[in-house]
């Protein structure tokens, strides 16, 4: 007995002391940052210039495709596999700090001189926040408005300088620039049954006076029709209803739609590919005087509750939030801050965009939180399928919606 | 070398009466001169001297412990790698998971819960018969093209290997590829197909191969077909060249002509080869995913949508892990199809 | 008709049958050759108008491929020599008896089979993270893969198997082999094309596998090409003809050896060694 506990001591002793030998030799906190960012996009170029502090913190940067983000993060999580930081699309937030499987920051922020809450968007700040406290923080925001290319509005014999501002306008809009001999639709969107579809929606039934839990009201009902008259009368390409957002943006930017409903994203690449003038104008609204509204899109920052180094991943998303006065610039993407002012790019087309998605953003509305928003998701797009390809009536499909949405609110 | 007309992995030309004597005297000739029977018999000692376990390894190195082995590791690294995934997904389907209880096995148990809300939905019953036309249309095409050009290439002609070689591509293609490819060739506005039926004159105005409900199925079934063409015919080329030459010339003597020809020594000469394609067919398409992911993600409206592709869905969209794994359970009664199919006509053949 | 017309008309139906098939390949070279604004042309051209050669250069580099090939190459070829080692002996004793044994050995080799990878996975990666193969991520997609392929492998070989006559194995042991003997030395000699072409089947899908490895390799040191080339492939791409390129480049090796050596692997099926 004796000689087995001695034994037992001196084990003990001896992992304690190569344990402590461990911790001295490797002297770098090593942290994980998984994002779906890649080369010419913020988060390894961010990672890169942290480690190039040598603050004693080392980060490993992972890239994940936008369709594996959560699956990847659930996985790695429920097998203690997970990283420290992630970027988490912002409506998907609540699913992970609803369970407790993100770091609450609500003392480390109160502490923080970098990160403020008072600094952020309402709408992007609301995405992080579960039952009054910060699980994570809003690493750039976006929303969407309607492109239209001017040249076009020319040969058409429509006004360049006056776009479409009612959902009416714009279907008169579409049907005047559709021109199936030119190859040419009047609108490009998407109505994908994905996220993406529930994204485009959304503002349309807000501004119908619906919400997510209240997607049936009569606006809403009308806006689906509108969706449903523009795929209809082929003023939108069929394709509509599988194509992303990004593709339905490249039929704009190779002159084979009029006009798009896309985000900020597309800057960047509208500027080098378009070849012709285009402009930028709020998202049209039901009539004359009514309330706006728009989607809020892109992600957030979260530290993982299974961190080993909370306080050093903390530190990196301070380093993060701190360059977001640099993130329109390099990257293109909106940093999610009320207190950053955008400096001018010096290209007029883009600039005069850039007001135009900032004045949108203040509509800009979250989706959820909600940790079951996947779920409530789902029923949107299966409501906007079902309608647009004439399987039910707009009214009877976001009835149903609304009915699953219900039983999944409780 | 010597050649006897039966042998080939295809033969089955023996009177039935004759084949099953040869099948009962094969292995009983072996047994009786060393001591080794079929799987059936109790195994006697091989040879009767020293210990257990000098007996136990006389037996692994010329007995039938040589066979358990060789087939015992791989059934076990099978069991591990493949069944107990499978046990997983069956268990979780009788439970409510939860999505951060993945990496436990202990969880609250709803008994049948998940298959009756499963069955509840309205897209079930749609989305099951989906997946009955993926295959059978999948099947039926890959299996009917494949033929089709293993006899066209089995008529020994200049450069027929050749040409019967480049067919091979699709098995080599990654899914990625083959799934971005095809929806670029079908896309509505700038597909190259609907460019090529408008052109031939086929079409007037475009399909929306993609966005159709009506066409979105047969979308993904054109390229499904297209990417197992290939493997069809490669199989089908190996079946065909085990036909010994001399069964024909006979045939021929008697008079029969190139359809009579088919129909009596072809086809029952190929049953063997044509089950165990079928099967394995009947696999690689139940496996289909890339093509859907790529091409309509089952949209629109789940017209396009099966059970492999919907089970994803719900796993790994909705997070409904139970509901994903109930559908997988589903699926189960597709495959056990399959494999009785191939057990079956495993019973045709003769070795050599 | 005459023979010569005959093959020359057959010869002609062929490259007609082929250039249909093999459209597809077709338009992943041409795309990976076009300019950005090209690729979207209403109505497409069926060959570029400024062939942009560079493109293959620059993936190459920017994109790294050299490693992503040699660790694709790693896992097809650890796949492959998994399943023959395994594979072999028993699609060997599946082909040798027939009794309700192999037949249930039979049926759950391929019902085992029955769940796509992508839903596979999940159960998968439970298992590893919990035996601590993540730390060896390559090892780990490899034995993945083994055990998708073998069912395939075992079901091909075991006809290459049922092609070797009986009689030759029985003649080695009433020479006095045993039967570890007799199976290296004769039987396993004489099906040896069979296998070989099954390996270089296997070798071909292994080469371009893509759940398992994204989902357990996670150090992109580590990863295969097909990672790779999803990397650039999400829902906001744009670079379709650096994507074809990329593709290009990743098949274009693997299908010239398949086609160079697919009468051999024809023959090889069909007979074992004995023609």
């Amino acid at each position: 007995m004796g000689i087995r506990k001695y034994a037992v001591i001196g084990a003990l002793a001896l992992a304690g002391v190569s344990l402590f030998g461990l911790s001295a030799r490797a002297e770098d906190v090593k942290l994980t940052v998984w994002s779906l960012d890649r080369d010419i996009q913020p988060a390894p170029n961010l990672v890169a210039e942290f480690n190039k502090l040598n603050n004693g913190i080392q980060i490993e940067y992972r890239q994940i495709q936008f369709d594996d983000v959560v699956s990847e993060a659930m996985r790695a999580y429920s097998t203690g596999q997970a990283p420290d930081i992630i970027a988490i699309d912002n409506p998907e937030h609540a699913l992970f700090s609803s369970r407790g499987a993100f770091l609450d920051l609500t003392d480390m922020i109160s502490k923080s001189t970098v990160i403020k809450p008072e600094n952020y968007f309402p709408g992007p700040l609301k995405s992080v926040e579960w039952d009054g406290k910060y699980y994570g923080v809003p690493k750039a925001t976006n929303t969407i408005a309607l492109y239209y290319n001017k040249d076009m509005f020319t040969a058409k014999g429509l006004d360049p300088n006056k776009p479409p501002q009612t959902w009416d306008e714009l279907v008169d809009a579409a049907r005047k620039l559709t021109d199936p001999a030119a190859n040419v639709y009047g609108l490009a969107f998407s109505a994908k049954a994905n996220e993406e579809g529930t994204f485009q929606f959304l503002p349309w039934a807000q501004m119908g006076g619906g919400s997510y839990e209240n997607i049936n009201t009569e606006g809403a009902v009308k806006a689906l029709e509108i969706w449903k008259t523009i795929i209809d009368e082929k003023l939108a390409s069929p394709d509509t209803l599988t194509r992303g957002q990004w593709d339905s943006t490249g039929t704009f930017n190779s002159g084979n739609a009029a006009m798009a409903i896309s985000g900020p994203w597309e800057l960047d690449r509208m500027t080098q590919e378009a070849k012709f003038d285009w402009g930028v104008t709020l998202l049209p609204v039901p009539k004359e005087g009514v309330e706006r509204s728009s989607a809020m899109g892109d992600f957030n920052w979260a530290i993982f509750a299974s961190s080993k180094h909370p306080a050093e991943a903390f530190k990196a998303l301070e380093f993060f939030a701190s360059q977001d006065d640099k993130m329109f610039k390099n990257y293109g993407q909106l940093p999610a801050r009320s207190d950053i002012s955008i400096p001018e790019t010096g290209q007029p087309l883009k600039d005069a965009a850039l007001k135009v998605f900032l004045e949108q953003l203040k509509y800009a509305k979250p989706r959820g939180p909600h940790p079951e928003w996947p779920k409530i998701s789902k029923a949107i797009q299966d409501a906007i399928q079902a309608a647009l390809t004439g399987q039910a009536s707009p009214k009877d499909a976001l009835d149903q919606a609304a009915e699953k949405i219900k039983a999944v609110l409780g | 070398m010597p050649h006897s007309p039966s042998s080939g992995p295809t033969g089955h030309l023996l009177p039935a009466g004759e084949r099953l004597n040869r099948m009962a005297d094969a292995p009983s000739s072996i047994s009786s001169r060393k001591g080794l029977s079929s799987a059936q018999a109790p195994g006697s000692p091989v040879r009767d001297v020293g210990g257990p376990v000098t007996r136990l390894l006389s037996s692994v190195r010329d007995g039938r412990g040589f066979d358990i082995v060789l087939v015992a590791f791989p059934l076990g690294f099978l069991f591990l790698m493949a069944g107990l995934p499978l046990l997983y997904n069956v268990l979780m389907s009788f439970q409510e998971v939860d999505m951060f209880s993945l990496g436990t096995l202990m969880r609250p148990f709803v008994g049948l819960k998940n298959y009756r809300d499963l069955f509840a939905q309205p897209e079930t019953l749609p989305i099951l018969a989906n997946t009955a036309i993926f295959v059978v249309g999948s099947i039926a095409g890959q299996f009917l093209i494949g033929f089709g050009l293993a006899l066209f290439f089995w008529v020994n002609f200049p450069g027929a290997a050749w040409l019967r070689g480049l067919f091979l591509v699709s098995w080599v293609m990654p899914g990625l590829v083959v799934g971005a490819i095809w929806n670029w060739i079908l896309s509505g506005d700038f597909g190259v197909l609907n460019f090529i039926l408008r052109e031939g004159g086929i079409i007037s105005a475009n399909i929306f191969w993609r966005s159709d409900p009506n066409y979105s199925l047969y979308a993904v079934i054109l390229a499904n077909i297209w990417l197992g063409t290939a493997f069809n015919m490669i199989l089908l080329s190996v079946g065909l060249a085990g036909i010994p030459a001399d069964l024909y010339e006979a045939a021929e003597l008697d008079g029969a002509n190139a359809w009579q020809r088919f129909w009596t020594i072809t086809l029952p000469m190929m049953r063997s080869t044509i089950g165990a394609i079928i099967a394995l067919g009947l696999i690689f398409t139940l496996q289909q995913f890339d093509l859907f992911a790529a091409i309509t993600s089952g949209g629109p409206n789940n017209s396009s949508n099966v059970t492999q592709y919907w089970a994803w869905e719900q796993s790994f969209r909705q997070y409904d892990f139970a509901k994903g794994a109930t559908i997988s359970v589903l699926m189960i009664v597709f495959v056990m199809i399959a494999s009785v199919v191939y057990v079956r006509s495993t019973r045709h053949e003769v070795r050599g | 008709m005459t023979e010569t017309n005959r093959n020359r008309l057959m010869l002609l139906i062929a490259i007609v049958m082929a250039a249909i098939y093999l459209f597809p390949l077709y338009w992943m070279y041409i795309t990976a050759l076009k300019s950005g604004s090209e690729m979207f042309a209403t109505p497409p051209t069926f060959w570029p108008s400024v062939p942009q050669w560079s493109t293959y250069a620059f993936v190459w580099e920017s994109r790294g491929m050299g490693r992503y090939l040699w660790n694709s190459l790693v896992i097809a070829s650890g796949a492959v020599v998994l399943i023959t080692v395994l594979g072999v002996g028993c699609a060997y004793v599946l082909a040798r008896y027939r009794n309700v044994w192999v037949d249930i050995g039979l049926f759950l080799i391929l019902m085992l089979q029955v769940l796509p990878a992508s839903l596979m996975i999940t159960p998968i990666f439970v298992g590893f993270s919990q035996l601590g193969m993540l730390d060896y991520p390559r090892l780990a997609v490899i034995i993945a893969i083994a055990a998708k392929s073998m069912p395939f492998f075992v079901v091909l070989v075991r006809a290459t198997f049922m092609a070797v006559p009986m009689e030759l194995e029985e003649a080695a042991l009433v020479d006095g082999n045993s039967r570890v003997g007799a199976f290296f030395h004769i039987v396993l000699p004489l099906a040896r094309n069979g296998i070989l072409v099954s390996a270089i089947l296997i070798f071909m899908q292994a080469f371009g596998e893509f759940v398992y490895s994204k989902s357990i390799i996670q150090d992109i040191e580590l990863q295969p090409a097909s990672v790779g080339l999803n990397s650039f492939m999400g829902p906001n791409t744009n670079e379709w003809n650096n994507i074809m390129a990329y593709a290009t480049i990743y098949v274009t090796p693997i299908l010239a050896i398949f086609v160079l050596l697919q009468r051999r692997i024809v023959s090889g099926l069909t007979s074992g060694a004995i023609k």
